[in-house]
C-alpha cells in the first residue's frame, strides 16, 4: 500500500468527505495524526493471495435471542 | 399462446434424467453401473451443452476412470453410501486437484492444474461421487452475466433466450438440463438460490460454516456459503450429508453435531409454525410469481402447517448492508490485480469491485453494526416460528441479452436477508410463468436447522409435481 | 489487628469467613484511608460511601447468619469508571459523559455484587480508556502511590493506584493495548488481562471492540485468581464472549513450577525494544528465580513487535472513530486533546486498509499461538518502571512500541506481577503470558513467583494531608 501520501489539501478534502469539517485549530492535529496512521498503513503487507482472511469470524448462532 | 411445455421425467429410460434417490439403490444393488450413468450424462452434455454452455470444462476421462473405480468397489461389496457412483459437477471457483480453476476469468491461468482439492470436492469424491467437470459462473462469482469473458455465459435450459440466474449459473443450468443430477454452487447474496429458482430446481444455502469454504475462490469472507443443487429435496439431503463436516482450517467452519438429513424427511409438517414474509414479495414480485408463491404457501397450510404473515424490514436494507460489506472485502481481495492489470477483468466484475476503493472503514464497521441489528431482529422470530417462507425470486429468468438493462445493479434481492443472517435457506420449484420459466418458493429456518427446511420442502414436493418436469433441449 | 487495608483480598477473605474481621470495620477503614490520603492520588472520581456502608452491613448480617457466599463477600472493591453501575454516574472521565447515569449494571458489576462485594466507588481512567494522561477532561489524572509525582500508567490508572494505596482490596480494569498491565506494573501490584472473551464486556464502555478485555487488579496473584472466579464466564449478550467452562482458578495455585518451559522473545528484547540495563538485569533475576524452581528458559520466535503494534493501532483507530464519530463531527471540543488526537485520523482509514490490518492480525495471531504451543508460558518485562506524570507526546502514541499490545492482538492471557524496585522507588514488573484460556497456568506461575520473592512485603508510604 504505497500510494503517494496526500498533501494537506487532500487530507482536508478526505476529511470533508468523512463529514469532518473541523475548526482550524484542529486541522493541524488531523494532518499530523493522519501522517502517523498512514505510516502504519504503508507498512502493512500488501499483495496478498485472494483467500487470506481477515481476523473476523461470523458465527450465526450468536445472534439468536437469549432467554432474558 | 401457452408455451408451457411440461414433460414429466417419469417413464424415461435416460439414466441421466434420474436423480440420486432413484439411482442409489440401483447402483448399490449392481442393477446399473456407475459407468453407464456417467456415460449417459456425458452423452447428454455432448448433445445439448452446445446450446446451454453450462460447462467450462468437461473432465470426461477423469470421470470415466472414477466411474470404473466405483463400479469395481461396489461389485467388491465396498459400497460407500447413497452418493456412490453419482455424477456431480462444480462451479468453476471450487478447486479440484489436477484440474484448473478458471473462475470464468482471464485473471486465473486457464491451464494450470490445481494441486489440492477443496474439502467439498474431497468429501463428495470420498463419498463415491463422480466429478464430471467445472461449471460456468459469473466472473469470480460476481461479474456477470458477462459476454466479454473467455467463455460464454450459461443459458437457461427451459428457454435459451433467457438466462439461468447466477452467479452459480452453470450449476443451475446443468442440473435443470439433466446433465448431472447434482452440483455444488456458492451463495453470498443469493447465488445458489437465484439459479435454482429460475431453473426450477432445488438449491440450498446451508448455515454459514456448515460446509467448508476452503479451496473456493472468495467473494465475501463472512457471507460465502457452498450449497448443493439438485432436482429434488430428497436428493439435496443425500448430497448435503456427503459434504458437511468441520474443517479446522477454515476459520468460519462450524463444529456442530450433524443430524441424519435423510431421516428428517418424514413428510410431516403438521403444527410447524411458518412465518410468511409477504412484504418481501408483495407488491414487488411479478403477478405470476405472487400467485404461484401464495399458492405454495396455501399448500403448506393444507399440509397442516400453521401459517402466519410476518413483516420484516424492506429487502433494500439487507441488500444495502450486505453490498457495503461485500464491496469492501471484494476490493481487498482483488486490489492487487486492479492495481496492476485492471484490463484483464470483465467489465462487470471490475465495475462491481472498484467502488470498494473509496469506502471508509467507519462505513464498513457501521454496516457490520447494521448487520448485527438486522440479523438479531430476524432471528428473534424463531422464538415463535419454526420457519420463514417467502418467494425464491421476485420474477422469472432475465432475457439473455447483453444490451438489456443491467438487472443486477437495480435489482432488489429477496435472497439477501437470509444471506446476511447466515441461516439455512432452501428454494423449491412452485410453478411456471410465461415463456416456460420456473417460479420458486423459499424456506428458511434458524441456524443449523437444515432438517427443518428440508422436511418442509420435501413435504411440499410429495404433494406437488413441479420438480418432475423437465425442459426440452435442442 | 494491624491495619486491615493492608490485607490482601485472600487474607481478608479468610478472616471474614472466620468471623475475625468485620466487613463493616474493613469498609470503614478503607473509607477513612481514602478520605485521609486520596487527596494526593485522585484515584477515585466517584465515592459511593453510603452504598458501601449499606453493602458492608448487609454482608456482615448475611455472613453472621450463613457464612460467606464467596471469597469476595464483604470485600471492598472499586471499578474503573467505564464499567456501568446502575444509578451511579459512569463518565469514562469525559465531558461527553458528565451526566451519564446508567440504568443497568454491567455484567461484571452484577457478578461482583451477587458475590457480596462492597462497592466503594469509581476510579479514574484515561478518557474513554484511551486518551491520557489528560488535564483537560472531567477529572484530574490519578497519581502513583509510590511517588505522587510519578505516573500510575493507564488507562486503568485509578484502579492500579487504589489497590497499591490500600484504598480497596479488589478492582476491575480493562486492557486494550496494556491498560490493566501497565497500571499493575507501575503500581507494583498484580493485574491480569484474561483471554479475549473470558470476561463479559457487556456494560463496559468500549474502547475498541476487537481488542477490549475486562480483568482484575489486586495486591497478589491469588487475589486476582479469586476475582477471576467471580467474573469469568460465558455471556451470550457479549458477541465476543467465549463459551468455555470456567476452571477452579484458586485450585490451580499449587505453587509447583518444576519443569515449566518458559519462552522469552529474545529478538524483541535484543533488537526492537531493548529494556534499559537495570530493567534487563531485574528481568534476568526474575528468570533465575524460576530456573532455581526447576523451570527451563527457551527462545521463542515471533513476528516483529512493530507488526503487532501497527495492526492493533490501525484496527483500533478505525473502530474508535466509528464509536466516537458522531461526537467528533458535532462537538469535537468536548474531547480531551489527547483522545481527540489519537482518534481523529480514524475517519480517513479506508475499509480496504482496515481489512488488510485484519488480515495481518490473522497472521500475527496464528504466529503467536504457534509460538505458545512450544512453551508453557512466555515471559518478558511488562514495562519500564514509571516515569514522571506528565503529558505524553502525541506522536509517540502512534510510534512507540510496547511489551503489552502483542497479547491483545493474540488474545492470550497476560499477567503482570511486581519483580523489584528501582532506585526511584518505582516498581519493576514481570509479564507472564499463557496459552488461550490457560489462565490457570499463568496464575500458578505468578503466584509461585510472589511466594518465592519478598516484593509483596513492601507497601507505598502515603502522606497524611497537610493541614492548612
Amino acid at each position: 500500500m504505497t500510494a503517494p501520501m496526500p498533501d494537506r489539501e487532500q487530507i482536508l478534502a478526505l476529511a470533508a468527505q468523512a463529514g469532518l469539517t473541523l475548526p482550524a485549530a484542529y486541522e493541524d492535529e488531523l494532518v499530523a495524526a493522519y501522517a502517523n496512521v498512514r505510516r502504519m498503513i504503508d507498512r502493512l503487507p500488501a499483495n496478498r493471495p485472494r483467500g487470506d482472511e481477515p481476523a473476523h469470524v461470523f458465527v450465526p448462532t450468536k445472534f439468536l435471542p437469549t432467554e432474558n | 399462446m401457452d408455451l408451457h411445455i411440461a414433460q414429466p421425467s417419469a417413464g424415461t429410460d435416460d439414466l441421466a434424467t434420474r436423480g440420486i434417490t432413484e439411482l442409489a439403490p440401483l447402483l448399490r444393488d449392481g442393477k446399473i453401473s456407475p459407468v453407464a450413468v456417467t456415460e449417459a450424462c456425458l452423452d447428454r452434455i455432448s448433445r445439448y451443452d452446445g446450446a446451454v454452455h453450462a460447462f467450462i470444462r468437461v473432465t470426461a476421462d477423469r470421470a470415466l476412470a472414477a466411474a470404473r473405480s466405483a463400479e469395481a468397489e461396489i461389485a467388491a461389496g465396498r459400497y460407500r453410501g447413497p452418493f456412490h457412483g453419482i455424477p456431480f459437477a462444480l462451479k468453476d471457483i471450487i478447486d479440484v486437484a489436477g484440474v484448473p480453476t478458471t473462475a470464468h476469468s482471464r485473471l486465473l491461468p486457464a491451464d494450470t492444474p490445481i494441486a489440492v482439492s477443496a474439502p467439498v470436492t474431497q468429501q463428495l469424491e470420498a463419498a463415491g461421487g463422480i466429478m464430471l467437470g467445472k461449471l460456468g459462473t459469473f466472473e469470480f462469482a460476481l461479474g456477470g452475466p458477462s459476454w466479454d469473458l473467455p467463455w460464454p455465459p450459461p443459458l437457461n435450459p427451459w428457454n435459451t433466450d433467457f438466462l439461468p440466474g447466477g452467479s452459480s449459473s452453470g450449476s443451475g443450468a446443468a442440473v435443470a438440463a439433466r446433465f448431472v443430477p447434482s452440483a455444488i454452487g456458492t451463495d453470498t447474496g443469493g447465488s445458489v438460490r437465484w439459479p435454482a429458482a429460475v431453473c426450477g430446481i432445488v438449491g440450498l444455502k446451508p448455515t454459514y460454516g456448515l460446509l467448508s469454504r476452503r479451496g473456493v475462490q472468495p467473494n465475501t469472507f463472512s457471507l460465502d456459503h457452498c450449497g448443493p443443487m439438485t432436482r429434488t429435496v430428497r436428493d439435496c439431503a443425500l448430497m448435503l450429508a456427503a459434504c458437511t463436516g468441520h474443517d479446522p482450517l477454515d476459520p468460519g467452519s462450524a463444529d456442530v453435531p450433524l443430524p441424519d438429513y435423510a431421516a428428517s424427511l418424514t413428510g410431516d409438517v403438521k403444527g410447524k409454525r411458518i412465518g410468511v414474509v409477504r412484504n418481501w414479495y408483495v407488491p414487488e414480485a411479478t403477478d405470476e410469481v405472487v400467485t404461484a408463491v401464495d399458492s405454495a404457501v396455501e399448500q403448506l397450510w393444507a399440509l397442516g402447517a400453521i401459517v402466519e404473515e410476518v413483516t420484516l424490514p424492506d429487502i433494500g436494507d439487507y441488500s444495502d448492508c450486505k453490498t457495503l460489506i461485500s464491496t469492501c472485502e471484494l476490493f481487498a481481495i482483488h486490489a492487487p490485480d486492479l492495481r496492476t492489470r485492471p484490463q484483464l477483468f470483465g467489465a462487470k466484475l471490475r465495475q462491481r469491485v472498484i467502488g470498494g476503493a473509496f469506502v471508509r472503514a467507519e462505513d464498513y464497521l457501521q454496516a457490520q453494526r447494521w448487520r448485527t441489528e438486522l440479523v438479531r431482529q430476524m432471528l428473534a422470530l424463531f422464538l415463535r416460528y419454526d420457519a420463514l417462507a417467502t418467494a425464491g425470486w421476485l420474477s422469472t429468468a432475465d432475457p439473455a441479452s447483453p444490451e438489456a438493462a443491467d438487472f443486477f445493479r437495480t435489482r432488489r434481492l429477496v435472497t439477501m436477508p437470509f444471506s446476511l443472517a447466515g441461516i439455512p435457506a432452501l428454494v423449491v420449484p412452485c410453478g411456471f410463468g410465461a415463456h416456460n420459466l420456473p417460479i420458486s418458493l423459499q424456506i428458511a429456518a434458524r441456524p443449523f436447522a437444515e432438517t427443518t427446511v428440508l422436511r418442509i420442502g420435501d413435504a411440499y414436493q410429495q404433494a406437488t409435481d413441479w420438480h418432475l418436469r423437465m425442459p426440452v433441449l435442442h | 489487628m494491624a491495619d486491615p487495608t493492608e490485607l490482601s483480598l485472600a487474607e481478608a477473605s479468610r478472616l471474614i469467613a472466620a468471623k475475625k474481621l468485620s466487613p463493616v470495620a474493613l469498609t470503614e477503614a478503607c473509607l477513612a484511608r481514602i478520605d485521609a490520603l486520596d487527596w494526593q492520588l485522585d484515584s477515585f472520581v466517584t465515592l459511593t460511601a453510603e452504598r458501601a456502608r449499606a453493602d458492608a452491613k448487609a454482608a456482615e448480617t448475611a455472613i453472621m447468619a450463613d457464612g460467606p457466599v464467596s471469597p469476595l463477600h464483604g470485600i471492598p472493591y472499586c471499578l474503573k469508571d467505564i464499567f456501568n453501575t446502575a444509578g451511579i454516574r459512569t463518565t469514562a472521565q469525559s465531558k461527553l459523559l458528565a451526566d451519564n447515569v446508567p440504568a443497568q449494571d454491567s455484567v461484571c458489576q452484577a457478578k461482583l455484587a451477587a458475590a457480596g462485594g462492597v462497592l466503594l466507588g469509581k476510579t479514574a481512567t484515561w478518557e474513554f480508556a484511551h486518551g491520557g494522561p489528560s488535564w483537560d477532561v472531567l477529572f484530574p489524572p490519578a497519581r502513583n502511590p509510590w511517588n505522587r509525582d510519578y505516573s500510575p500508567a493507564g488507562s486503568s490508572s485509578g484502579s492500579g493506584a487504589a489497590i497499591a494505596a490500600g484504598f480497596a482490596l479488589a478492582t476491575l480494569g480493562t486492557d486494550t493495548g496494556g491498560s490493566i498491565r501497565g497500571p499493575a506494573a507501575a503500581c507494583g501490584i498484580a493485574g491480569l488481562k484474561p483471554t479475549y472473551g473470558r470476561v463479559s464486556r457487556c456494560g463496559v464502555i468500549p474502547n475498541c471492540f476487537t481488542h477490549d478485555h475486562a480483568g482484575p487488579l489486586a495486591w497478589t496473584t491469588e487475589d486476582v485468581a479469586l476475582l477471576m472466579q467471580v467474573v469469568a464466564g460465558h455471556d451470550p449478550q457479549d458477541p465476543g464472549s467465549a463459551n468455555i467452562p470456567v476452571p477452579d482458578y484458586r485450585a490451580a495455585l499449587t505453587g509447583d513450577v518444576s519443569g515449566l518451559v518458559i519462552g522469552v522473545p529474545m529478538r524483541w528484547l535484543a533488537d526492537e525494544l531493548p529494556p534499559k540495563p537495570e530493567t534487563s538485569a531485574v528481568f534476568d533475576a526474575a528468570l533465575s528465580v524460576f530456573k532455581d524452581m526447576g523451570a527451563e528458559i527457551r527462545d521463542v520466535d515471533l513476528p516483529p513487535l512493530r507488526a503487532y503494534e501497527d495492526a492493533k493501532k490501525i484496527i483500533a483507530v478505525a473502530e474508535l472513530f466509528t464509536i466516537h464519530g458522531a461526537d467528533l463531527r458535532t462537538r469535537p471540543e468536548l474531547f480531551g486533546a489527547s483522545l481527540r488526537y489519537r482518534i481523529i485520523a480514524g475517519g480517513l482509514v479506508r475499509a480496504e486498509e482496515y481489512i488488510q490490518a485484519m488480515r495481518a492480525r490473522t497472521d500475527l495471531a496464528r504466529a503467536m499461538q504457534a509460538a505458545m504451543a512450544t512453551v508453557d508460558v512466555m515471559m518478558l518485562p511488562t514495562a519500564e518502571p514509571a516515569g514522571k506524570l506528565e503529558p505524553i507526546d502525541p506522536e509517540t502514541l502512534f510510534t512507540k512500541l510496547s511489551y503489552t499490545t502483542a497479547f491483545n492482538v493474540g488474545g492470550n492471557p497476560a499477567l503482570s506481577v511486581c519483580c523489584g524496585f528501582a532506585g526511584t522507588g518505582m516498581p519493576f514488573s514481570l509479564q507472564i503470558v499463557g496459552r488461550l484460556f490457560d489462565e490457570p497456568t499463568v496464575l500458578r506461575v505468578g503466584d509461585a513467583y510472589e511466594r518465592a520473592t519478598p516484593w509483596r512485603d513492601r507497601r507505598p508510604a502515603l502522606l497524611a494531608r497537610e493541614t492548612a
